[in-house]
């Protein structure tokens, strides 16, 4: 048996309940008879059942309880270079003031991502490139107002492996339907019909306590990513980079960060799209990448995030310290948005 | 029964026509997400996915006759936003599927706790696997579409899935390996894709 037929025999074959079929129909025909903005999903009643969900219990229960003993601040931190310029950033974050957005007005999140990917044609050679990806998001000063986020076209910032243009060039047309910006406008933030607080995080209920909002996250990020100290300097990284993060949340994610083992300066000049800042992050053994994320540390501002590799990928043509990606996100308070957005930046 | 294509094409006038895709395809949908989010996100993702597809009908590609490919695009889409849930599932999938190996899948690898180290290492395996790579393994192993289909449902070119299943096939034959030889030193490095492709 292959590792493919292992993978599908693990796969449940189970079917939805009646009760979940008649829910989700019926969320369908409230859309069918109430066109416009998505309805927000019918969310389901959570069920318990079945030895994952107890396992997933008594592990969650187990952290829970160690909140009190908790998984960050007795194993260490931060090396003290790194939590020295974290904590200096977090004290500059809760005093600068957030620009203040007015009724009417909207915080523009400006979020640029270059990371390397790769394609192939028919019996070709596999082609590695770097792409940019980009959003402009408008949050209105009523958070449960429409939100309006532009998602522009992937663009190619270059091709790695030599004699591959042509093949970039076939799979990213200039010119029709892929090369048109995408439009979303949804009241909440629910774009895709998808609540806003499980796609930008829930703000208001993370602890503003360094030590609790650690632990809090190694709870949320609970066997993800490659290690969990890893997985936490990722999600605070994901949660600045977001740009609507409060100025009280986003010092804490700094000062959790510095009680995170493992985190160093990796950077203490690291330019990103210009800007030059100090950069933090964590070797993570397994992958050969290390995540980092750059901050400026007179203003506690995120400039941006990286991953650099820290061995040489031949079939990508990436040697040992260049960067894997890239992502920088900058704020600013504007007058207007965008008009004509539909929830899922089709037309209606 | 017609073609999901002209029911689509109906739809776009008619609107109401649109819940025979529902009724043909949700049990399907349901199927894939549950592996990928577990039970208590599957009816969310399936539900979600026919309100995005509802939306926009108007420009699925009416050459197409079967929506599936479609329709799964959407669900692997929805999925990504919730990736910290799909690495929670994949706890479970360590919990579930070690106690729910097949016969002779033990029988393939030896003994039972050689089985469930095999599938602890698959799922490790599956969560440190890049995005795009395991779009792709899971929409082949668990969705039956063929290449042309993930094709279609991830929006790239043919030779880019078979690409990327290689390279997550071999990630994999990797994770089972080390579960089978644990005395054997496993280089931790990156997929030799030239090898894999050629």
């Amino acid at each position: 048996m292959d590792e493919l037929t292992l993978l599908q025999r693990l796969h449940e074959n189970k079917t939805p309940t009646q009760e979940s079929l008649t829910r989700g129909r019926a969320a369908l025909f409230s859309q069918i008879n109430n066109p416009g903005p998505a309805p927000r999903s019918v969310k389901s009643r959570r069920r318990v059942g079945g030895l994952s969900a107890l396992v997933a219990f008594g592990i969650a229960g187990a952290l829970v309880a160690t909140n009190i003993v908790g998984l960050g601040g007795w194993r260490g931190g931060a090396d003290s270079a790194a939590a020295a310029v974290l904590e200096r950033a977090a004290t500059a974050a809760i005093s600068f003031q957030d620009p203040q957005v007015s009724a009417g007005q909207y915080l523009l999140v400006e979020s640029e991502n270059v990371h390397v990917t790769d394609g192939q044609e028919q019996d070709g050679p596999v082609i590695a490139y770097t792409i940019s990806e980009s959003s402009d998001l408008y949050v209105p000063a009523d958070r449960d107002g429409e939100w309006v986020w532009q998602r522009n076209p992937i663009s190619v910032v270059d091709v790695l492996t030599p004699g591959g243009e042509a093949m970039v060039a076939r799979s990213h047309p200039t010119s029709g339907p892929a090369a048109e910006p995408m439009l979303l406008a949804a009241a909440g933030g629910a774009f895709y019909g998808i609540s806003v607080d499980s796609q930008w995080g829930d703000f208001d209920s993370m602890p503003r306590d360094p030590y609790r909002l650690l632990n809090h996250i190694y709870l949320t990020t609970l066997g993800a990513g490659s290690s969990p100290d890893g997985e936490a300097l990722v999600f605070i990284a994901d949660t600045l980079r977001q740009g609507t993060a409060p100025a009280d949340l986003r010092a804490a994610l700094l000062r959790a960060a510095a009680m995170i083992p493992g985190v160093t300066i990796t950077d203490d000049q690291a330019t990103l799209d210009g800007t030059t800042g100090t950069a933090i992050g964590r070797l993570e053994g397994v992958n050969g990448m290390r995540d980092e994320i750059i901050i400026d540390p007179d203003t506690g501002t995120l400039i941006g995030e990286r991953t650099v590799a820290t061995s040489a990928i031949p079939e990508s043509s990436i040697g040992a310290g260049d960067v894997w990606s890239w992502s920088s996100v900058t704020t600013s308070v504007v007058d207007s948005a965008p008009t004509g957005g539909t929830s899922s930046g089709e037309s209606e | 029964m017609s073609d999901d294509n002209e029911t689509i094409r109906k739809s776009v006038g008619t609107p109401a026509v649109f819940a025979e895709v529902y009724d043909r395809h949700a049990p399907a949908v349901f199927r894939y997400a549950i592996g990928r989010v577990g039970h208590s996100h599957a009816d969310d993702i399936m539900s979600e996915t026919f309100l995005v597809a509802f939306n926009r009908r108007a420009s699925f590609d009416l050459s197409v006759v079967d929506a599936r490919p479609w329709l799964f695009g959407i669900a692997t889409t929805l999925i990504r936003k919730h990736a910290r849930v799909e690495a929670r599932a994949w706890k479970g999938l360590v919990a579930d599927g070690a106690a729910a190996v097949p016969f002779d899948a033990i029988a393939a690898v030896g003994t039972r706790i050689d089985a469930e180290i095999a599938v602890k290492e698959i799922a490790a395996a599956l969560r440190k696997m890049p995005a795009r790579d395991r779009d792709a393994l899971l929409l082949y192993a668990w969705s039956d579409l063929d290449y042309a289909g993930v094709a279609e449902a991830l929006g790239i070119p043919m030779g880019t899935v078979r690409s990327r299943l290689n390279r997550a096939r071999h990630t994999l034959r990797r994770a089972s390996h080390r579960a089978s030889r644990p005395e054997q030193e496993v280089d931790h490095g990156r997929t030799d894709v030239v090898a894999e492709t050629a």
